[in-house]
Order: structure tokens, then C-alpha cells, then sequence
């Protein structure tokens, strides 16, 4: 009887949802921030008979792993002009679709105090190039995406750099390097993605007077509840970067697919709800925007037309112009690490040393001017060693010497994470006390529990009594063997970092990851 | 109540099972009789395929069509033209290309739309002021492309333009266009621009074009990013309005059919520039089925009548005329300074040459 109730119902919902032919299984390798179209994920296997799987990664990431013929039926980010722009360099086709789904500009979110007090709050003639003086002159500061790894803090960038140019689209000799370090000057909250940056700026909003982001992100905080006190969304009138939110057609056996979902995200009620829901501003005609979204014309900047534009913006940005960063990378080199583990972290590293020549690796190697400090550890934290990046290209020695230092770790012994973790944010302090303008953090990776030393709880004391000291360096512990997962999460709130799993991915894949917040 | 469902149930999958055979058997027996053509065509004439009155008028032709878009100078170079029963592009330089590199059975002319450009009344009263715009007819405008194509060369922004107070862009003056490497819209400014550019003589020979090219490329170069196809910035025009780009490469057919389809803002305004061109959308049969395909599109009169109503002009001059009229849209009844577009060998010579010195080679 039972059964055949539920054979009964089903047979009725198949009647009831109007769509013909089986389910239809797509996999889509979607840009993170993309989590919020989760909620309607069964509504549109109702009412299409497409059933999506999301991959989620970053817009960069994404557009790498799609160059570089990655099989997924379609693709889903801000936007898809760099992965088109390689696309039109590597002569190749692998787009055989494209419709913009929704849209949200990159803008400014200033609190509301701070906007006050030049008169910013709803004025339409507040310039990046504003911007770009109020951060020099060290009366404003902001949090951004590293400009390498996400969308919104390069579309950011691409804003003050043009504005700085003269409004004119950028080419590779017009990036504006001196300019453009004043502007870097006030940045103090990095992070590699734009929720995570949202996250972080709830977390620490005393700290900074601004945060650059999607419209959509920034509608959301003011709506969250979170805040202490509203943001004053800012258009500059040189004009901003909207995402358009392309679904990307990748195989083309899916065609059908692709077509029905186009159909149904393009329907009224369906911009409707996008709009609603996520904040996004619809793509049709038909839908108006509602009240949270300002009246005002938002000007649009143009998008580089090339790709070595893009490359020369991230590379300028990376080693001359944002503050250089002094990465601590704290090491276990215990017994348990030895073999492949100890294997997959000395690939990691060199592959941040320069070993690594694909686009992403290209950006997430160790920069001109920035400090490398490793300090392994096993039963007891060992000898720090610290090099100082001169070019990061090449041959530069100190790479080269960092490369051979790598090469000499050997594995033995017990597993001290949190006295090596205390000696590591000496280090930072010491170093933070003579150079304040830089970006601190601190790497964390170990394959095991702690077995000796300083406990977690110890660790949590020491870090709370020197909480000046101590703050605004995170730590980014790894998921790695058989690491304590709650323990390392714990750890990252604590100090405001953020906690990454490799056991998904590579060690080398989530080294690159983690360089998106150093 | 076991009892009931049991045979209840029973009963309703039979009767499902019945209605999914008599279903199929009917569409076989129709598709039997019927023809189907697989063609490229250009973007923006993609929606005219998706209507569903055009798609029941070649149905009671026996015709069925299955269409795939692409950028129109991409189809003109694909090297597996011979799978397919048509190709139609727009503009008669990929379609001539076509026809000459492959076993074209036949050609037709089936409509043609001048290039003109998506503006806004702000925008249109700044150029007037300016003397670079006049209005028509008190609702459409002529520009002086001559002189609008100086203001551009001279890298002015909207905030250098004296009378100036609705638009206030610090972004210089440019027209959006698709990407020259991959459509046809941008390949028609370019022909426009070329004739300019040569003293306002169609450019005859590569060593004419060479001279230009450099001029040309910074048309596009100034743009950034574009688009691969005709309908994204114009879709954008639509969307995003005057802050993505005040003034948009546009097809008058995509214009009209948006009007028509009550698509339009109140302050969106048609420029028509002096001179123009016209993109003629030849179809290129390349099969017998393709050339049945051809024959029916071109005599069919309800197919030319839905092809006006998509904004297209045809032979059928009378039924555009009422198209305009019964939709309260206004168009200049005759454009007088038309140009031919240069060869597809001088068009594809200038591309190149952009291509290879602006772009490194790729596309």
C-alpha cells in the first residue's frame, strides 16, 4: 500500500511539473559568491528538469581551470571577460554560450560616521580619485579583495586606475604607479574572497572607515543587522565595474539545457526574486528596480581589452604598489610528516618559490618586497630563517636560496603546534613594532594533533593577554592529515583568520588559496 | 481501499502509456513529411527563428529549421560549411565570401537595415548643441559622422563638451561596438570609419586600408572589452542604460523590434548616421533542402511580413511602412547618403592588420 502511494505520488508530481523527458544532470563550476542561488536549486529541477551541480571557486581560479579544458557542462561568474579574453589568446573555443543572468556593480561602502564628515553620504560627485587622496593622506582606510584573487577587488582597482588615468580605457604603458601606492595605503583588510571579506569586516568594522564590494554584498550588511552603523553606498561618477553574472555554455551536448535554464532564470517572477533575494539587479526590461537600489545613472568603466591589461594591473598592484606583506609560514616537520606529506609541502612551497607557471600560480608566488619567514617545528619550534623578496622573478638569489632550504627539511619527532605558533607571533610582533605598514599573517600547517608544549587553551590565554600585540595577525591553519579539523577552526576565529581544508584539495592548491589573504 | 488503488492506478498508467504512444506516432507521421535545414545565422537573427509564428509558417511549409548563432565574420571562416544546409550572415562581405569559397547552390537577398546608433535624447540634444546632431521629424536624428569622428580622434570626454549639463561622464567619447575581430556590426563601423577616414571615398586596396588602420584600431582599442556578438550591447543598451555606453552600434532592425515590443524607455532616441550603410542579411544556400529554405523565406508573405515585424526592411515596402505606422515608431522615409561597404578582401585585410598589431595576433 505504501508503495504504491509513493509510486501514486510520484506519478503526480510528474504530471504536476510540466516539464517532459527525465531529469537532466548539468554540473556548473560557479564563481562562490553564486551560493545563494542554492535555495532555488529545487525549483528549477521542478520547473526545467535541470538538476545543478555547483562546483564552487573563485572568478580567477575559475577562469584558469576552464582555460585549461577542465570538464564541466557550464560555467557561472561575476563575469567571464578574462576567461574570453584567454580564450581570444589561446585561439580556442570553449564558450559556445553566454547569457548574462543578473548584475551588480562593484562599489563603496563607507560608514556612515566617516561619510559625514566630508559631506559623502548620497553625493554622486564622490571621485575614486577622492578615494585615492583620502588613503594617501592616511585619513581613510578600507577593506578590499586581493585584487589577484576576486573579482570585486580588482574591478576596484581597475576604477581608481582609470580614474587616475583620465578616464580613458586602461592599455599596459597607462597603469599609474605612484598614484596608485597612495591609494594602497589605506587598505588594511584584505582577504581572497568578497563574502569572506564581508565576514571579516562585520568582524573587525571598528577597524576601517570603508569596504569596496558588490552592491550587492554591501545592500546586504546594511539589511543584516550586523553593522554598528549604516554604509553610505558610493557610485563614483569616472564610473564602476559591474559583474553580469554570465551562464556559460562549456559542452555543448547540453545545449537543451542551457536553453531551459536560460529561459527560466530570463522569466518576470524569476528576476523578481533574484532581485529580492540576492540584490542583484535584474536583466530584463520588464522588472524595475526596487527601492533599496538608488535612482541615480550608474556610469560604466570599461573592461581592459587585453589580457596583458589585466596581467600588468595585478602585477603592478602585487609587487609595487599595495603594502608588502610579511608572510609567517609555520611548519611541522614531525615524525608523521615524513614521506608524501613532507613530499606535498616542499612541492607547495616551491611552487610559491616560482615553481609554478600557470596564471594563478603566476599572481600567488612570493612577491617583490615582501618578507618570507619559515619556522619549522617539531617537538619544539626550531630556528626561524627570514628572506627578504628582492624582484620574486626568476633568478633572484634569495628565492633560490629559499627554494634550497626547503629542499633540506627532514621530518622527526613530536607535533608542538602552539608553542611554535606563540614563537611565530613574537616574530610578528617584533616585526610589526618596527614596520607597521605591512600586512602580517601567519600559516599554519600540521598533519597531526598537538603532543607536546604549549596547549590550545595555553595558546588562547597568552593570545588574549596580548591581544594588542597580537590582533590583526591572522593565522591560517590547514586541514592537513590528521589534523584536529575543530581545533583549527577554533584557532581561526580566535585570531581572525580563516581555516582551510586540504583534504579536498592539494597542499599546493591550498597554499595558493591561502596567498589570497596574506 | 488496497483494492481500489491498485487497479485505480493501474488504469491511469495505462491511459498515460496510450496517450505517450498516440502522441509520438502523430509526431512521426508529421515529421515524416517534413524537412529539416540546419543553418548558421547571425546573432540578431535569432530571435526572429524563436518566434513561434515564424516557426509554424515553415512548419506548414514542411519545413522545420534548426538554427545556431555565431559571430558572422566566424562563420564566414568555419571550414565545416558543408555540414550544414545554409548560412546567414549578416552582411554581404561574409556572405559573399561564402558563396565564393563554397558550393553555394544559391543566394538570396532576403532584408537589409541600416547601421545606426542606440542613443538618448540627453545625449542627442549635447551632440545638437554641438553641432554635431539634427534632429528629424521631432523624434529621430541625423549625425555628422565626419564630425563626431573627430571629436573621438581628439580623445575629448562628454565633460569637455561646452553645453554640457545632462551628462556629466568623465569617459571619453566613443560609440560601442561589438568586438572587429569576431562581428559584423563592428566590421560596418569600420567600413563607415574607413570611408571617412579616405576623404570620404570607399576604400578600393590594402594600400589604401594599411594607411588607415591605425586610425581605425584606436576606434576600438579606446573601447576595452566588447562583446562577440551584436545583441550583448545592445540587450545592455536596453538594461543598463546610459552609464554602460551613451551612444551603441546598433542594427535599426534591433531598435524597431524593441520598440515594437514595448521594450523602449521614453527617453531612448534613434540616431541615423551621415552617412550610413546598409547590413544586407544575404542567405547562402548550401544544399537542396537549403535552397527550399531559401525559396520559402523569400516568397512566403507571411514570413516577409513577420520579418518587418522583427524591424527588418524588405522588397515589401508598403507592409514596412505600415509596420511603422502601427506602431507609432518614426523612420526617416528615405536615407539619401548610403555607402557601399569596401570588399570582404579590404575589410578582412584592415581586421587583420588590427588584429596582428593591436591585439598580438590573437582573437
Amino acid at each position: 500500500m505504501k508503495a504504491y502511494l509513493t509510486l501514486l505520488s510520484v506519478v503526480f508530481s510528474l504530471l504536476l511539473n510540466g516539464c517532459s523527458g527525465p531529469v537532466e544532470q548539468v554540473s556548473i563550476l560557479a564563481g562562490s559568491e553564486l551560493k545563494d542561488i542554492k535555495p532555488m536549486l529545487d525549483e528549477i529541477k521542478r520547473e526545467t528538469g535541470v538538476e545543478i551541480e555547483f562546483h564552487f571557486t573563485g572568478t580567477l581560479d575559475g577562469a584558469e581551470t576552464l582555460a585549461s579544458g577542465a570538464h564541466y557542462d557550464m560555467g557561472w561568474f561575476s563575469h567571464a571577460k578574462y576567461l574570453s579574453l584567454l580564450e581570444g589568446r589561446a585561439n580556442q573555443k570553449f564558450i559556445h554560450g553566454s547569457e548574462k543572468i543578473m548584475l551588480s556593480p562593484v562599489v563603496a561602502g563607507v560608514k556612515k560616521s566617516v561619510a559625514d564628515r566630508w559631506g559623502w553620504c548620497d553625493n554622486a560627485q564622490v571621485s575614486w580619485k577622492e578615494f585615492s587622496d583620502k588613503a594617501a593622506q592616511g585619513e581613510l582606510t578600507y577593506a578590499m579583495t586581493n585584487p589577484a584573487s576576486s573579482n570585486s577587488g580588482f574591478s576596484s582597482t581597475v576604477g581608481v586606475q582609470s580614474a587616475l588615468a583620465g578616464g580613458e580605457t586602461l592599455q599596459p604603458d597607462m597603469i599609474d604607479n605612484e598614484a596608485m601606492s597612495g591609494f594602497a595605503r589605506g587598505h588594511k583588510l584584505t582577504a581572497g574572497s568578497s563574502g569572506w571579506l564581508a565576514d571579516k569586516f562585520v568582524a573587525e568594522q571598528h577597524q576601517v572607515d570603508a569596504i569596496f564590494n558588490y552592491e550587492s554584498v554591501l545592500i546586504g550588511l546594511n539589511e543584516s543587522g550586523q553593522l554598528r552603523e549604516p554604509l553610505c553606498l558610493i557610485y563614483p561618477p569616472e564610473g564602476v565595474i559591474t559583474a553580469d553574472y554570465p551562464l556559460l555554455l562549456l559542452n555543448k551536448a547540453k545545449q537543451q539545457a542551457f536553453s531551459k535554464l536560460i529561459d527560466y532564470f530570463k522569466q518576470q517572477p524569476v528576476q523578481q526574486r533574484l532581485m529580492s533575494e540576492t540584490a542583484r539587479r535584474p536583466v530584463i526590461p520588464g522588472v524595475a528596480l526596487d527601492k533599496r537600489f538608488p535612482d541615480a545613472v550608474v556610469l560604466e568603466l570599461p573592461f581592459p581589452g587585453k589580457v596583458e591589461t589585466v596581467d600588468q594591473i595585478l602585477m603592478t598592484y602585487l609587487d609595487k604598489q599595495r603594502a608588502p606583506s610579511t608572510s609567517i609560514f609555520v611548519l611541522d616537520l614531525s615524525g608523521s610528516m615524513r614521506g608524501d606529506n613532507l613530499q606535498q609541502l616542499k612541492q607547495a612551497m616551491h611552487n610559491l618559490a616560482g615553481g609554478d607557471q600557470s596564471i594563478t600560480g603566476k599572481f600567488a608566488r612570493f612577491r617583490a618586497r615582501e618578507q618570507v619567514i619559515i619556522l619549522p617545528f617539531s617537538s619544539q619550534p626550531m630556528a626561524s630563517q627570514t628572506y627578504d623578496i628582492e624582484s620574486g622573478i626568476g633568478n633572484d638569489p634569495v628565492l633560490q636560496q629559499l627554494r634550497n632550504e626547503i629542499n633540506q627539511l627532514v621530518a622527526n619527532g613530536g607535533t608542538a603546534i602552539y608553542s611554535a605558533l606563540d614563537s611565530a607571533y613574537g616574530l610578528a610582533k617584533t616585526a610589526r613594532a618596527q614596520d607597521s605598514d605591512r600586512f602580517y599573517s601567519i600559516a599554519l600547517l600540521s598533519d597531526g594533533a598537538n603532543t607536546q608544549g604549549l596547549s590550545y587553551g595555553g595558546f588562547r590565554d597568552l593570545y588574549r593577554q596580548n591581544h594588542d600585540d597580537y590582533a590583526g595577525i591572522p593565522t591560517f591553519p590547514i586541514i592537513f592529515g590528521g589534523a584536529d579539523k575543530q581545533e583549527m577552526e577554533k584557532l581561526a576565529h580566535l585570531t581572525g583568520g580563516r581555516a582551510f581544508d586540504s583534504t579536498k584539495h592539494s597542499l599546493s592548491q591550498v597554499f595558493k588559496k591561502i596567498r589570497g589573504y596574506q | 481501499m488496497r483494492k481500489i488503488v491498485g487497479p485505480l492506478l493501474t488504469g491511469l498508467l495505462v491511459v498515460g502509456v496510450a496517450a505517450a504512444i498516440y502522441v509520438s506516432a502523430d509526431k512521426q507521421l508529421s515529421q515524416l513529411n517534413k524537412v529539416t535545414v540546419r543553418g548558421l545565422i547571425g546573432s540578431e537573427k535569432l530571435a526572429f527563428f524563436q518566434d513561434p509564428r515564424v516557426i509554424e509558417a515553415f512548419a506548414n511549409k514542411g519545413l522545420e529549421v534548426e538554427v545556431k548563432k555565431s559571430g558572422s565574420r566566424e562563420i564566414a571562416t568555419r571550414h565545416d560549411l558543408n555540414n550544414w544546409d545554409f548560412a546567414f550572415p549578416a552582411g554581404v562581405p561574409a556572405a559573399e565570401k561564402i558563396s565564393r569559397e563554397n558550393q553555394a547552390r544559391k543566394s538570396y537577398q532576403v532584408a537589409f537595415t541600416p547601421m545606426v546608433v542606440a542613443s538618448w535624447e540627453s545625449i542627442a540634444k549635447i551632440l545638437e548643441a554641438n553641432g554635431i546632431a539634427r534632429m528629424r521629424d521631432n523624434i529621430y536624428y541625423l549625425i555628422d559622422m565626419k564630425k563626431l569622428l573627430e571629436i573621438i580622434e581628439q580623445g575629448k570626454r562628454w565633460t569637455d563638451l561646452p553645453q554640457n549639463e545632462s551628462y556629466q561622464a568623465r569617459k571619453s567619447i566613443l560609440i560601442n561596438s561589438t568586438d572587429i575581430r569576431r562581428s559584423n556590426s563592428a566590421a560596418m563601423y569600420l567600413a563607415l570609419a574607413s570611408y571617412l577616414f579616405n576623404d570620404e571615398a570607399v576604400v578600393e586596396n590594402t594600400t589604401q586600408a594599411d594607411a588607415l588602420v591605425d586610425r581605425l584600431a584606436n576606434l576600438f582599442i579606446r573601447q576595452g572589452y566588447t562583446e562577440h556578438s551584436s545583441a550583448v550591447p545592445f540587450n545592455d543598451y536596453l538594461i543598463m542604460g546610459i552609464g554602460k555606453a551613451p551612444m551603441v552600434m546598433a542594427y535599426e532592425a534591433q531598435y524597431l523590434y524593441a520598440a515594437s515590443q514595448s521594450q523602449l524607455r521614453g527617453d531612448m532616441r534613434l540616431l541615423y548616421p551621415e552617412p550610413t550603410l546598409y547590413t544586407k542579411h544575404v542567405l547562402v544556400a548550401l544544399s537542396e533542402p537549403g535552397e527550399q529554405f531559401g525559396q520559402v523565406l523569400t516568397t512566403d508573405p507571411t514570413l516577409q511580413g513577420l520579418m518587418i515585424e522583427h524591424g527588418w526592411r524588405n522588397s515589401d515596402r508598403a507592409g514596412f511602412d505600415s509596420f511603422i505606422q502601427s506602431r507609432k515608431l518614426q523612420v526617416p522615409a528615405s536615407l539619401v547618403n548610403v555607402i557601399e561597404p569596401p570588399s570582404y578582401e579590404v575589410i578582412e585585410s584592415m581586421i587583420q592588420t588590427i588584429e596582428r598589431d593591436h591585439y598580438g595576433g590573437a582573437h
